[in-house]
């Protein structure tokens, strides 16, 4: 006997034509994302494992270039130039992009100009940042020597030594791509309940402590998701500091994913190039991981 | 009819889709995106081949020395031979991976390639390119020698890969500019052509007033760049890129010379020419801030152009100096005939038409670096051309760059240790001899070490 108002179980043809219904649904996505992201990943990391001689697969190498790879002093300090590279750059750019957000978030006057204004740098193209940046730095023509000789700072060129270069695409970094932080800062600000903001104003708080206590816990999951995401897409920055410096002066602005393009398309090292690739994108995995962790262990999440 | 079509739409959009109607649209999308993909990158179906014999196609890098090939000689050719010629251009950096890539897996998309000369070898090794010798191309005597042997691999002269030592060398490609290091000076400054690197110097440091007028300008970025600044110092000081035996040759007391020659211009050039590439340094000349500089042919066609130049007709040309004897570095524009070419008897007559003795006459008619001795040595054409014999001479003094496909990567090791010497010489603006000490040995270790571990030079 079969209750009231229970449903009676599909036959199992019906059941299996919904499952393949519902995945069929979803294999036109699956095969683009298998062609499209998947296949080069895949290709890459085989790649990895070839020996590559005047453009040609001369095969398998084992871990021959990885081997390589690990001993090359100049990818060492590659990477290390790009760590401290991403780690000043997101690190301005997050305090840089949270102060922005928090001041427009104040109902200014003409809040949708500012918010215009701010995002401006961003979409402008990396190689044409790059140009624009070269002729700004240039130092017979461009603008910054004759600003710093105003503020008293004479004879530096900023392109010219390896500190100021590398402070330079710092800068040029920056100011493309605060607009970035200061985007998702903000969406995540409008999002902030106001009540219990409210609630510790009225119990007296000053501002300084209504941000630290309230504010920045409740942004912590925007937060750490805006910082992955830029210290992900800074990681692989390319087209500004390639037609700005390439690389230079000596090493000092040489960032992993000029090594690594140089190697393959200059030096055609192709898989040694692809074993730099497949190490970094290991190392960004793991922190993506980590950042993961961190959101969901967070209090804001729960 | 038109009522009926009309009910017939209505019908269509207004029912609902069923699942088994999405289903059946996604899949018949997806295997449609998918095909194509797919097809695009197995290339099964390939893409504008020049099948016809009465048809080739020319791949090349843009560039303005190749403006007047382009947009006078092409359609000469097709004009004389009735032979349709398609030509695709791109920038440098694409152009390169386009036909190596298009070469090694021989799509015929192309007939001739043209390369910088420093891709010959990996080019020709790796099987890019056919040999022409192979083809029954036969070089007009008249190209001068030393641009034509940019094209031979193995090379015909000085270090050869182990690998390849014994064989005998073929000719690959076939130079069709004969690009070259000159020294460009203004005469307002030198009664005569600077023969040597000292005259240099000696009227720099008289003339030069810093901030508004300096002796010598160069290009100072890593890499490539710099390398281009010093290899024309480093030859006429009597050093070497590297010995016959691939041991670098720019450490001992030559290479040392001629990069403190180059460190001891600084108070006569421009202070922030560490970061100077090839349109800053021009720049200098052009905007008649700078006495003198070391540059390829291209900038011959802008000297005296008044829309680009305030020193029009005060820029004269000659061979780059010399110490104990002149070495500008040799950068060729070269044809080769790609390895799948479909037509290749067709890129075969081209290359035979446009290098012939007659037509490389009007080429430099057009004030480009033709290849022929008669041509840039023509004394009506040099008259209006003033830089062709310039042009004739410094080839005939070029010095290659090493012949191998590793050369890229050894220039690379080599100019971030100039850029590096340089920039520290800017800095402590002393010390000369031992920064370009300590950087060329550097150097020196860097490189050999990286030949050992790559294999097939010592």
């Amino acid at each position: 006997m079969v209750a009231a108002g229970a449903t009676r179980p599909l036959p199992w043809s019906r059941r299996i034509s919904r499952a393949a219904g519902s995945y069929g649904l979803l294999l036109p996505a699956a095969l683009v994302l298998a062609l499209v992201s998947v296949y080069p990943l895949v290709y890459g990391i085989i790649a990895s494992l070839r020996h590559y001689l005047y453009g040609g697969d001369h095969g398998f190498a084992g871990a021959a270039n990885y081997l390589y790879v690990i001993q090359d002093q100049t990818f060492i300090t590659a990477l290390s130039t790009t760590a401290r590279y991403v780690l000043l750059c997101v690190i301005i750019e997050t305090a840089l992009g949270l102060a922005l957000a928090l001041l427009v978030n104040r109902q200014l006057a003409g809040a949708s100009l500012w918010r215009i204004g701010i995002i401006l740098p961003m979409t402008v193209a990396p190689v044409v940042v790059g140009v624009m940046w070269r002729l700004i730095y240039a130092s017979d023509i461009g603008v910054a020597d004759p600003l710093l000789n105003a503020l008293g700072v004479h004879g530096v060129h900023v392109l010219g030594s390896e500190t100021t270069a590398f402070l330079g695409v710092v800068l040029l970094d920056v100011w493309e791509w605060t607009p970035l932080m200061f985007l998702i800062l903000l969406a995540g600000l409008q999002g902030i309940p106001q009540e219990p903001l409210e609630a510790a104003v009225m119990d007296g708080a000053s501002g300084l402590r209504v941000f630290f206590d309230h504010v920045l816990p409740m942004l912590r999951p925007v937060l750490f998701v805006a910082i992955v995401l830029r210290s992900i897409d800074a990681i692989g920055t390319f087209d500004q500091i390639y037609v700005l410096t390439r690389g230079g002066p000596g090493v000092s602005t040489q960032l992993f994913s000029i090594y690594a393009y140089n190697s393959a398309f200059l030096f055609s090292q192709f898989g040694r190039a692809m074993a730099m690739v497949v190490i970094l994108l290991a190392g960004v995995l793991v922190l993506a991981a980590i950042a993961i962790r961190l959101v969901r262990s967070g209090p804001g999440t729960r | 009819m038109a009522e009926k079509a009309g009910v017939k739409s209505d019908s269509i959009f207004s029912r609902s889709l069923s699942r088994r109607d999405a289903l059946r649209a996604g899949l018949v999308g997806a295997a449609a995106v998918s095909a194509g993909a797919i097809f695009e990158a197995c290339t099964i179906f390939p893409k504008s081949p020049s099948g016809s014999s009465k048809k080739i196609v020319i791949g090349t890098f843009q560039d303005n020395a190749m403006v007047p090939f382009r947009d006078v000689f092409v359609k000469r050719f097709q004009n004389e031979t009735g032979i349709q010629v398609q030509y695709n251009e791109t920038n440098y950096d694409a152009w390169y991976q386009n036909s190596k890539n298009d070469g090694l897996h021989k799509t015929g998309a192309y007939d001739i390639y043209v390369l910088d000369d420093n891709w010959v070898p990996e080019f020709a090794a790796g099987g890019v390119i056919q040999s022409l010798d192979k083809l029954g191309f036969k070089a007009n005597p008249d190209i001068l020698a030393n641009g034509l042997n940019q094209g031979y691999w193995p090379p015909k002269s000085g270090a050869k890969m182990k690998a390849f030592a014994g064989k005998t060398p073929e000719l690959y490609a076939i130079v069709i500019i004969d690009d070259v290091e000159i020294l460009y000076y203004n005469k307002q400054y030198f009664d005569t052509a600077p023969k040597t690197w000292d005259d240099i110097a000696r009227i720099a440091a008289a003339k030069t007033k810093p901030g508004s007028l300096y002796g010598w300008s160069a290009r100072g970025v890593k890499g490539n760049p710099i390398m281009q600044t010093y290899l024309p110092l480093l030859n006429a000081y009597g050093g070497n890129f590297v010995n016959d035996d691939w041991s670098p040759g720019f450490a001992g007391p030559e290479g040392v010379g001629a990069l403190e020659r180059l460190l001891s211009f600084i108070p006569y050039m421009p202070s922030g020419v560490a970061e100077f590439d090839t349109d800053q340094e021009v720049q200098a000349l052009l905007q008649g801030k700078c006495m003198a500089l070391t540059e390829y042919t291209g900038l011959s066609h802008q000297v005296d152009d008044p829309s680009a130049s305030k020193v029009v007709g005060q820029i004269d040309m000659a061979a780059t100096p010399s110490q104990v004897k002149s070495g500008p570095a040799i950068g060729t524009f070269i044809c080769g005939i790609a390895s799948g070419a479909p037509n290749p008897d067709g890129a075969k007559q081209f290359l035979d038409w446009f290098t012939s003795s007659p037509i490389q006459i009007d080429f430099a008619k057009t004030g480009s670096a033709a290849v022929t001795s008669t041509a840039l040595k023509d004394p009506a054409i040099g008259a209006q051309y003033r830089w062709l014999p310039a042009i004739a001479d410094a080839v005939n003094n070029s010095v290659a760059k090493p012949r191998s496909p590793d050369e890229p990567k050894m220039e690379d090791i080599l100019g971030t240790r100039l850029n590096e010497a340089l920039v520290q010489a800017l800095s402590q603006k002393s010390g000369y001899h031992a920064i370009a000490t300590q950087k060329l040995n550097q150097a020196a270790g860097e490189i050999t070490a990286y030949l050992k571990q790559q294999g097939g030079y010592f």
